[in-house]
């Protein structure tokens, strides 16, 4: 066994042992304490084990006792390493963070469960990216799902919780099954289910089960991802589970989708036909515009950031779509050059979704409330979380010097480089996408100067905004870290870029080092000096200031109300897209004979979106309409049963006599 | 001596900034039949209010006393990305049209931030219009950028103002004269001029710039001024070095640049006075037919680029 061996060993072994001792410390706070010592040193060892093999590229796998016929074994090579980091990296700020926060928010019965939950949650991930075969994959798939649905449920039972974790349950499971039947249609060809033998049997396979895997993966790993319109359990299962969780299904559980995704379509797969490509690039551009207008309508903060990890998927998905059409066109080298967008977006995503999911849960921890027309003037009360929120939204908009757009950019070019692929139609599709993607960012930036104008700018809405107080220490901590992490990577993003080029080169064969990921490190600290040294200079000079009140047209002084709320400053753009949403909008006077003279007029409206009514609801009401076919046979008569056992005994007999 | 040019050139586009918007000033007084104030006043404002003391509000953070600063150093940083004399520029070599778009919109977060941080609601209305206008302009700008670069074979500013320095002039396709009216429309959006938006306005039922910037006042007014007048003479000089840079010194003599210089500006002054044009022939949009007005701009960006298949050489 080698060190790196031993390592992985660590890591797995101390994030199980982290299981157990947070929850059964039942009486002793030591134990537990020495359970979560142990899950941050666990995910220190996986970090430096996945860093490792993302640098050097050779594989560290570890073969574990095999179940019945099914051989387990967990193997780290680039791709699982560069997934395997993203999950240490953003898992250590937001155990941190949690440490403060779950012993503020529960008591000491679901604190346990939190924390055992939390560490097999992260234990569950960690198998999904890195098992080689199958089973392990799938065990690992099915896990990572029920244990976010425990970390939901931890947080109470009310009906509405329970609607939102079935519809997350059942959603999931329909995915997983789509993830299961396309592993299953490797079964005649590859034994065992390892990756290795999956990969070699990939070039076996016919036309149609190569179409019939990909669109399975598409699907499956499509409603993992929350891609449109797979999504609907996005934006209803993220803001119901605590916010370290909600980071962690954001900013990672996503991420496991698009590993899959890129495992089997470009590892396995190797890329097929042009219309798959135009199948992810549309797939990714409606859910980027579609995940960002639905976000601007919504004033609730974590359902906002759970559309906007909507917008995100769609923008990595733009990538992975170009990526596909390139190699469709044989062109290698550009191919590589937008999986190396895409991967990097997933990784930026991880850290500043964290990131703002961190920091909604430190405004609803000191204001109560995630309403942002109840927010308000939170900066100058919240000094560090505001600070590490703006980094936050910064990453998110994609502005210079900022993670965000380090892949936004490497995005843009790959659709530049989308001219050159002459007698296509991506000659086109491709550079027409750089508008799409402008107007996404575009709308997000937007959404993000409400979320920040409303929350931490101006003055407070609410009482509860104003005697909010900074979060706790280890909660600034882990956004802090988080915050560093997306200003590091945007200033300085050479490391990252050589590494995942060396990975694309891997999963992309005959692409070479792009000159791209050079000129963008190279501009982009001169850019941060330039900038440095203006506001250095613009900073030394000292101005005298007074703080004067606002002229308020001659009234007392100006009121917390006067000020635009979130839905206001969101009401031009909202019109101006309003066909997206659709509203129902129901006036009700009472009482009903007196229009002109009511007693009470109440105005209601409703967003349900347009996918719930076309797509879904037909879907369901089929399904129900089945069901109430099926309980024809369902008489609850004991002797009918009997019949049936008799009947399907009959059935066989006669089958197996005219067979023979 | 590349160098050393390169911020001259910067240096011009910061330092005679508020002379172009005095310039255009009284272009259009002279249309309106008046006598209009001396080119020079704008220089004089800037200086008055530096020598004037701030105030802030008492419910705003530091984002609103940073605002300024962050917004007049991004400016003068895209300024440095624009060649003007000569094909190059400071940052213009490995700086390209992506970086220099995503740069600008740095300072207009942070001043929709600063507008919003005020706590009074001019400053949210104006933010919440001018978000809505630079969303919609954000595609054509890029859009038109993508065109143009397609045929120079190049994304870097400097390297597509090469290429066309090498092309003649009759040679301009029509996806150059669908992108220059695409940028030219979301520069006047951009920068805040008619139709879009009313710069001399003081009604806050048609402001938007001035909206956001009602809370500020003494140096910090001044810094956001100067900003604003360094932007719009950054986006006509880089319009000028896209689609018109004949005239660039291609070698470093004293000859060349001053002719440089005076081929410079006599287009600026050519734009100037369209601008001044447009402003006095033009009423302001409704807030609600600016969408209409950069939709425009729009299709015309995403024609530029479909034309590109048939014009590439």
């Amino acid at each position: 066994m080698t060190v790196w061996q031993a390592t992985f060993w660590t890591f797995l072994v101390l994030l199980g042992l982290a299981v157990p001792l947070t929850q059964l410390g039942r009486r002793s706070k030591t134990v537990r304490a020495f359970g979560i010592f142990l899950l941050l040193l666990g995910t220190l060892a996986g970090l430096s084990v996945a860093s490792k093999c993302l640098w050097q590229g050779i594989p560290v796998s570890i073969v574990l006792p095999s179940i019945a016929s099914f051989t387990v074994s967990l193997t780290i090579d680039r791709l699982s390493a560069l997934f395997l980091f993203l999950i240490c990296s953003v898992s250590l700020p937001v155990v941190t963070y949690s440490t403060s926060y779950i012993a503020h928010h529960y008591e000491a019965g679901k604190a346990r469960w939190m924390w055992a939950l939390l560490s097999l949650f992260v234990l569950s991930m960690a198998v999904v990216v890195t098992s080689s075969t199958g089973f392990a994959f799938l065990v690992g798939w099915e896990l990572m799902t029920l244990v976010s649905a425990g970390l939901i449920l931890v947080e109470g039972d009310s009906k509405g919780r329970i609607d939102n974790v079935f519809i997350y349950l059942l959603m999931m499971h329909v995915g997983a099954a789509a993830v299961v039947a396309s592993f299953f249609l490797y079964w005649p060809f590859a034994h065992g289910l390892e990756f290795a033998s999956i990969r070699s049997a990939s070039a076996n396979l016919s036309a149609g089960a190569r179409t019939a895997i990909f669109l399975l993966t598409f699907v499956g790993f499509g409603t993992k991802a929350g891609i449109i319109p797979f999504h609907l359990w996005l934006p209803r299962a993220h803001p119901i589970a605590p916010s370290p969780v909600s980071a962690l299904m954001s900013g990672v559980m996503l991420k496991t989708a698009i590993y899959g995704f890129v495992r089997f379509g470009f590892d396995f797969l190797g890329g097929g036909p042009s219309w798959w490509g135009y199948l992810v690039l549309m797939a990714g551009a409606v859910s980027g515009l579609l995940g960002v207008l639905f976000a601007i309508a919504e004033h609730d903060l974590k359902r906002l950031l759970a559309y906007h990890s909507v917008e995100n998927i769609g923008i990595i998905y733009l990538g992975l779509g170009s990526s596909l059409l390139f190699l469709a066109n044989n062109a290698p080298q550009w191919a590589g050059l937008a999986l190396i967008a895409a991967l990097l977006h997933s990784l930026n995503h991880a850290l500043f979704k964290s990131l703002l999911f961190l920091g909604a849960g430190a405004i609803s921890h000191s204001t109560h409330t995630l309403d942002l027309e109840e927010h308000g003037g939170l900066l100058r009360r919240m000094p560090i979380t505001g600070a590490a929120f703006l980094v936050g939204c910064c990453s998110i908009i994609a502005l210079p010097l900022f993670n965000g757009f380090i892949s936004e950019w490497l995005t843009f070019q790959s659709f530049l480089q989308g001219s050159t692929l002459s007698h296509s139609a991506a000659q086109i599709v491709l550079p027409l996408m750089v508008g799409v993607l402008a107007l996404i960012g575009g709308l997000a930036a937007a959404c993000f100067i409400k979320v920040y104008g409303a929350a931490f700018l101006g003055r407070p809405r609410s009482s509860e905004a104003a005697d909010a107080a900074e979060a706790p220490f280890t909660m600034q901590m882990g956004m802090v870290l988080l915050a560093a992490g997306c200003v590091m990577l945007g200033i300085f993003p050479l490391p990252v870029l050589l590494t995942l080029a060396h990975l694309a080169q891997h999963l992309v064969p005959g692409s070479s080092m792009p000159d791209e990921i050079y000129s963008i490190s190279s501009v982009i600290p001169w850019i941060a000096v330039t900038l440095l040294i203006l506001l250095v200079v613009l900073f030394a000079a000292r101005r005298a200031r007074r703080t004067a009140a606002t002229w308020a047209c001659g009234l007392p002084s100006l009121g917390s109300r006067m000020q635009y709320s979130a839905s206001a400053f969101s009401k031009p753009l909202r019109m101006v897209f309003a066909r997206v949403y659709q509203a129902d909008r129901k006036i009700e006077t009472l009482p009903e004979d007196q229009t002109y003279f009511p007693s009470s007029v109440s105005y209601r409206s409703v967003r349900t979106t347009s996918f719930e009514k076309s797509f879904y609801r037909p879907a369901v009401e089929r399904v129900v309409e089945l069901a109430h076919w099926l309980r024809l046979l369902q008489t609850g008569n004991i002797q009918v049963y009997l019949l049936y056992i008799f009947l399907t005994l009959v059935g066989l007999l006669m089958y197996l006599r005219f067979q023979l | 001596m590349t160098v050393a040019i390169g911020i001259v050139q910067a240096l011009f586009l910061v330092l005679a900034a508020p002379l172009l918007k005095g310039i255009v000033g009284r272009v259009k007084a002279r249309f309106q039949n008046r006598q209009g104030a001396s080119v020079w006043r704008s220089y004089a404002d800037l200086l008055k209010l530096f020598r004037k003391e701030d105030l802030v509000p008492p419910s705003a953070s530091w984002v609103f006393r940073a605002t300024p600063r962050i917004v007049f150093a991004v400016i003068v940083s895209a300024a440095a990305f624009i060649p003007v004399f000569q094909s190059s520029a400071l940052l213009g070599l490995k700086g390209d049209f992506i970086l220099f778009v995503y740069l600008l919109a740095i300072g207009r977060f942070f001043l929709m931030l600063g507008a919003m941080d005020g706590g009074s609601a001019f400053g949210g209305m104006g933010a919440s219009r001018d978000a809505l206008v630079s969303t919609l302009a954000e595609g054509p700008l890029l859009l038109a950028f993508v065109a143009i670069s397609i045929l120079a074979h190049s994304t870097k500013i400097v390297g597509i103002v090469q290429w066309t320095l090498g092309q003649n002039f009759f040679d301009i396709s029509a996806v150059h004269i669908l992108a220059f009216t695409t940028l030219g429309i979301v520069a006047l959006a951009e920068a805040g001029r008619m139709p879009v938006d009313n710069p001399s306005t003081h009604l806050e039922l048609t402001m938007i710039h001035e909206g956001m910037v009602l809370e500020y006042s003494g140096p910090s007014l001044a810094l956001i001024e100067w900003a604003n007048a360094i932007r719009l003479n950054v986006l006509l000089a880089l319009l000028i070095a896209l689609f018109a840079p004949w005239g660039m010194a291609t070698e470093i003599t004293w000859g060349a640049l001053g002719l440089a210089l005076g081929a410079h500006l006599v287009k600026l002054l050519l734009l100037g006075v369209l601008i001044a044009v447009i402003e006095s022939s033009v009423a302001k949009l409704r807030m609600y037919l600016v969408p209409d007005f950069l939709g425009v701009a729009t299709a015309l960006s995403v024609l530029a680029v479909i034309f590109t298949m048939i014009a590439k050489r």
